[in-house]
């Protein structure tokens, strides 16, 4: 059996040889995880500062980006096998979910802070657990409701409207059109919850009280937001939304199919950069009839969700140290400038500085609302406090999908009831 | 009589298998159109009045073009198909050998061995995924084509063996024993009778392997990181898919070519393949 | 066309044939071991085990282990005997995943199954650029199930569908029909294209079975004045009934625990009305990081799988004895 013994051995030998080469050689090189931006630009300058990165910090630094989508099973995938990027980009509060396998990084959170002018409440809230950093936040991408400017002045709505109520009657004329208003309730990272849980807030409904332990979203305010939301959809809404994830809104937009839809800048930047290409219906670039508003008011206030962005440095990385070092160089006011800059608004910074930055003096007029919009946030598992069950309802889609349920006609009492339910069997 | 009958051929035959292959290859159809519009006219909303998505007057390249030079397709076709040529190799060496001493060979446990064997193939890779992940870590596989070699054997090996079990029931054992009257030995009758017969349905079980290679995504997705390691299906969904950019071009234009290799090795075999299992299905 | 390929095949026989030659003619007491059927079904089978044994059943048992316990990722969890079954068994979601599985599984596979056999039974017959046809109707079964997905996707889209447009154009519709943006459309859409994906395998399947099955009797039948109907039920169908069966066992076996799908289709959306067991084993257990749990869904999946495979390959069974 010699041979076959030969062959054994030799293929293992081989399997292992190749396995393990870029495993050992891996120490002086930095592997980071980030998501498809939204803005391709600000990839394109990440991949510019690489090499400079690469210089000052005598490592190669090399940049994935994925689909956000997908960025969840590698995570996990990662820290169980305790193998892959050094640093991964965290989106909403993921570092609680994710902190057993986290770096503590609470010297940088600090720097940050200190050197940047003060974390906005959403940054500390999706970051920070007590006393540590377990991630060190990047920036948040702000939410408005991008609208068709012309379109609302047609339907008398010179203004934006107040409150959500004024906004349905807007939407209704303008569904009427054939124009409707274009919302998300899809299994999907970003637009649905950013519209779900300030819907939720917004009529004074709450996932658990202060205590994160006791489930209060069974209340008469909740079922108000879902009969408004029920309304909403069936008078203002374009009803495929139900299907859409994060992208579809932005393609129905740009293509003249719907007149408003809350997304992040996304809408407006692709609109100014494809100005010779994406028009309006008289052949203007679409980009001069785009505006901005918030989520209007509901009867407990204005609330918004703007989705924290945090990079996390990895437990099992071999270097720990250099993926600190990288961090510090990347979210320092020189390098996390010029790429603010590319991002142009899309995503503003994780402390309050930015908002002095120079370019929302020459931003056009219809991003300014983006500057301070991080401010009015709250974040998922609201009024507890952060934790990694709050990211679990969000994960499950609970809350959207109790707004989904109701719209596709379960009375909106039983839909509270059923989302309280669930909520229970996470929290309690 | 005639008449009537061509009548009937239209009806039962014809018409039936126009509506077969229309259906079948619409898909496609539609991916190649979408992949040689330009985006100006694949995002006009379905009800535009100048909508006319079954043709294109201003066909272009531009999304091959794109594909090639700001992702590395080519180099995530050359992955997949190593990953699928080498997984199927190793599936089919075991499948070959385990199915053969299932079929032919009398020894305990033949029987419980041979149903645990085809059980594998009932376990849900959701459930394997996370341990999974833990082996490769122990082998220090992450991140190489191993990590995808050595995992996608664990839904072709059982596939395999209980096809090529199936094969061999159905040839002669009289052909063995003349064999070995002659002087061969078990294993030599084995290796120079049994295999050659064998070889459509050694073909079809490794066709049907690699495809099954070709098509994995989730595995690929996960224990794999670095850009120029990806297969094709994680490459074109991970880095083509984003918020504004319209990339539904790209998308299909790689979905087009990853589909071209394996279109291929199907032209070449699909006649063997037919016999392939041919020869297994009576087992 | 026959003989290149008889020649690789031809190729490949003779690299296997070398392999034994230097121990036939001069280790003669080690052949000798081979003689021995135990010994030789051990070597024989000795690679399938160990890479089954590595890559499934060690796997399989760290997987059983996680479902009772309350790992969560990151965090080696304690034992904590049934309790993730408990509350799977009580979650809302997971009954309506595992319904949909069900549906999903069952419609597919007899969609698959007919259309398959219709196909199969055309493709029998000669006609004019048979292969062509034959190879083209595999396409669907070959492409990457998520690159095709995307294109149905894609055609389904509620703001670019050319479904609707078409449907539209012939003044079938008013407005645009909810593909996947309702519950019940959604699912409908997911088996739409499992059966269109899937449908080949069966047509390719059954077409082999069809080519073993004697000219003579349909000659005879006919003889006796059976029409094309009596023909397939009569002659066709039984002697088909065995390999149906086997495709069957496995387009269940796929179906019943399909992901990618439904995972580029729908995400399990709208308001789960799309989720299947995997999809929301993969949810539970990989994107929100409760691994004892997820692991506990994806268990659910083998008793049934058990069951329904174990019933089939018992039919199976008996009609070969038969």
């Amino acid at each position: 059996m010699e041979r076959r013994d030969f062959l054994k051995s030799a293929g293992i030998a081989g399997i292992l040889a190749a396995g393990r080469a870029p495993a050992f050689a891996q120490g002086s090189r930095l592997h980071v995880l980030r998501w498809v931006d939204f803005i391709p630009a600000c990839d394109v300058e990440l991949k510019r500062q690489a090499p400079e990165a690469s210089k000052a910090l005598g490592a190669e630094v090399q940049f994935e980006f994925i689909n956000a989508n997908d960025l969840q099973p590698r995570i996990t995938a990662a820290i169980q096998s305790r193998s892959g990027p050094d640093i991964i980009m965290m989106l909403h509060n993921w570092p609680h979910l994710y902190q057993s396998g986290l770096v503590d990084v609470t010297d940088l959170g600090e720097w940050q802070g200190k050197d940047q002018g003060g974390y906005y409440a959403q940054s500390e809230a999706a970051a920070r657990d007590g006393k540590r950093w377990l991630a060190l936040p990047h920036g948040i991408v702000g939410l408005q409701m991008a609208y068709r400017k012309s379109w609302f002045d047609e339907v008398g709505a010179i203004s934006w409207p107040k409150t959500l109520e004024d906004l349905r009657q807007v939407g209704m004329k303008l569904k009427k059109k054939g124009k409707p208003i274009g919302q998300t309730l899809g299994h999907t990272f970003g637009d649905a919850p950013a519209w779900s849980y300030p819907l939720m807030w917004n009529y004074g409904a709450a996932e658990v009280d202060k205590s994160g332990k006791k489930v209060v979203l069974d209340t008469k305010e909740a079922v108000e937001s879902l009969k408004f939301m029920q309304a909403f959809w069936k008078d203002a809404c374009d009803e495929g939304g139900l299907a859409w994830d994060d992208t579809n809104n932005n393609r129905a937009f740009l293509a003249g199919d719907i007149s408003c839809t809350l997304n992040g800048a996304s809408i407006y930047i692709a609109a100014k950069r494809g100005q010779d290409k994406i028009k309006d219906d008289r052949g203007e670039p679409m980009v001069r009839d785009i505006q901005h508003g918030p989520i209007p008011n509901g009867p407990a206030g204005s609330w918004g969700y703007h989705v924290a962005f945090s990079h996390a440095v990895m437990k099992y990385s071999k270097n720990e140290k250099l993926a600190k070092d990288f961090l510090k160089w990347l979210h320092g006011k020189e390098q996390f400038g010029k790429w603010f800059e590319v991002a142009e608004g899309f995503s503003v910074g994780s402390t309050k500085q930015w908002e002095k930055h120079p370019l929302w003096d020459r931003i056009d007029p219809p991003m300014k609302g983006y500057r301070t919009a991080a401010a009015a946030s709250r974040m998922i598992g609201y009024a507890g406090p952060p934790s990694a069950k709050a990211t679990e309802v969000y994960s499950k889609y609970i809350i959207v999908d109790m707004y989904a349920k109701a719209v596709q006609g379960l009375k909106a009492e039983d839909a509270v009831k059923w989302a309280a339910d669930e909520l229970k069997k996470i929290y309690g | 009589m005639v008449i009537e009958r061509r009548w009937k051929k239209w009806v039962f035959f014809y018409i039936p298998l126009t509506l077969f292959i229309i259906g079948t290859l619409f898909p496609f159809y539609w991916m190649f159109i979408t992949s040689i519009r330009p985006d100006a006219e694949l995002y006009r909303s379905w009800r535009a009045v100048n909508n006319a998505p079954f043709w294109t007057l201003h066909p272009t390249l531009d999304h091959f073009q794109d594909l090639m030079a700001k992702t590395t397709f080519p180099t995530w076709l050359w992955n997949t198909f190593f990953i699928a040529v080498a997984s199927t190799l190793i599936s089919l060496f075991c499948g070959l050998l385990a199915g053969y001493a299932l079929a032919r060979l009398r020894f305990p446990l033949a029987g419980t061995l041979g149903t645990s064997i085809f059980v594998t193939y009932l376990v849900p890779p959701t459930l394997l995924f996370i341990p999974l992940a833990d082996i490769i870590r122990n082998f220090q596989l992450g991140n190489t084509p191993w990590a995808l070699i050595l995992t996608y054997p664990t839904f072709l090996v059982p596939f395999c063996t209980w096809l090529l079990m199936g094969y061999f029931k159905t040839i002669p054992r009289e052909l063995e024993e003349c064999a070995r009257i002659d002087g061969a030995s078990r294993f030599g009758a084995m290796v120079r009778i049994i295999f050659p017969i064998a070889v459509p349905g050694i073909l079809s079980a490794g066709i049907f392997a690699f495809t099954l290679s070709w098509n994995e995504f989730i595995y690929a997705l996960v224990f794999l990181s670095s850009p120029e390691r990806k297969t094709v299906p994680v490459g074109v969904v991970s880095e083509l898919i984003r918020g504004d950019i319209y990339f539904w071009g790209q998308l299909m234009a790689g979905a087009l070519l990853g589909s071209v290799p394996v279109a291929l090795v199907y032209s070449f075999f699909v006649e063997y393949y037919v016999t392939g299992l041919t020869g297994s299905v009576k087992g | 066309m026959k003989n290149p390929i008889a020649g690789g095949a031809g190729g490949a026989a003779g690299v296997e044939v070398a392999l034994p030659h230097p121990r036939t003619s001069r280790v003669q007491p080690r052949t000798r071991v081979l003689e021995s059927e135990r010994l030789l079904a051990a070597l024989l089978l000795a690679p399938a085990v160990l890479l089954l044994g590595t890559f499934i059943a060690y796997p399989f048992v760290m997987g059983v282990w996680l479902s009772l316990s309350s790992t969560t990722v990151g965090t080696a969890g304690t034992f904590v005997g049934l309790k993730n079954f408990e509350k799977v068994w009580n979650d809302s979601i997971f009954r309506e995943a595992f319904q949909n599985t069900a549906i999903y599984t069952g419609l597919a596979t007899l969609f698959k199954l007919s259309l398959g056999m219709w196909l199969a039974l055309l493709l029998n017959r000669h006609f004019r650029g048979k292969r062509l046809v034959r190879a083209s109707m595999l396409l669907p079964f070959i492409v990457p199930t998520v690159l095709s997905t995307y294109a149905w996707r894609w055609m389904f889209d509620p703001t670019f569908s050319v479904l609707n447009w078409t449907l539209y154009k012939l003044g079938f519709i008013a407005d645009k029909l909810p593909f996947l943006s309702d519950g019940v459309w959604g699912l409908g859409c997911a088996i739409v294209v499992n059966t269109w994906r899937g449908m080949p395998f069966f047509a390719i399947t059954l077409l082999a079975g069809l080519q073993t099955i004697n000219p003579d009797l349909h000659e005879a039948a006919s003889l006796d004045g059976a029409n094309a109907w009596e023909r397939f039920w009569y002659v066709t169908w039984p002697l088909l009934k065995p390999v149906t069966l086997v495709v069957v066992v496995f387009s269940v076996i796929q179906t019943f625990s399909d992901f990618q799908l439904i995972y580029v289709l729908t995400g399990g959306g709208p308001a789960n009305s799309t989720h299947l067991i995997a999809t929301y084993a993969y949810q539970i257990g990989v994107a929100t990081g409760l691994l004892g749990e997820g692991a506990a869904i994806s268990l659910f999946m083998l008793p049934v799988l058990f069951i329904v495979v174990w019933l089939q390959l018992r039919y199976l069974r008996r009609l070969e004895g038969a």
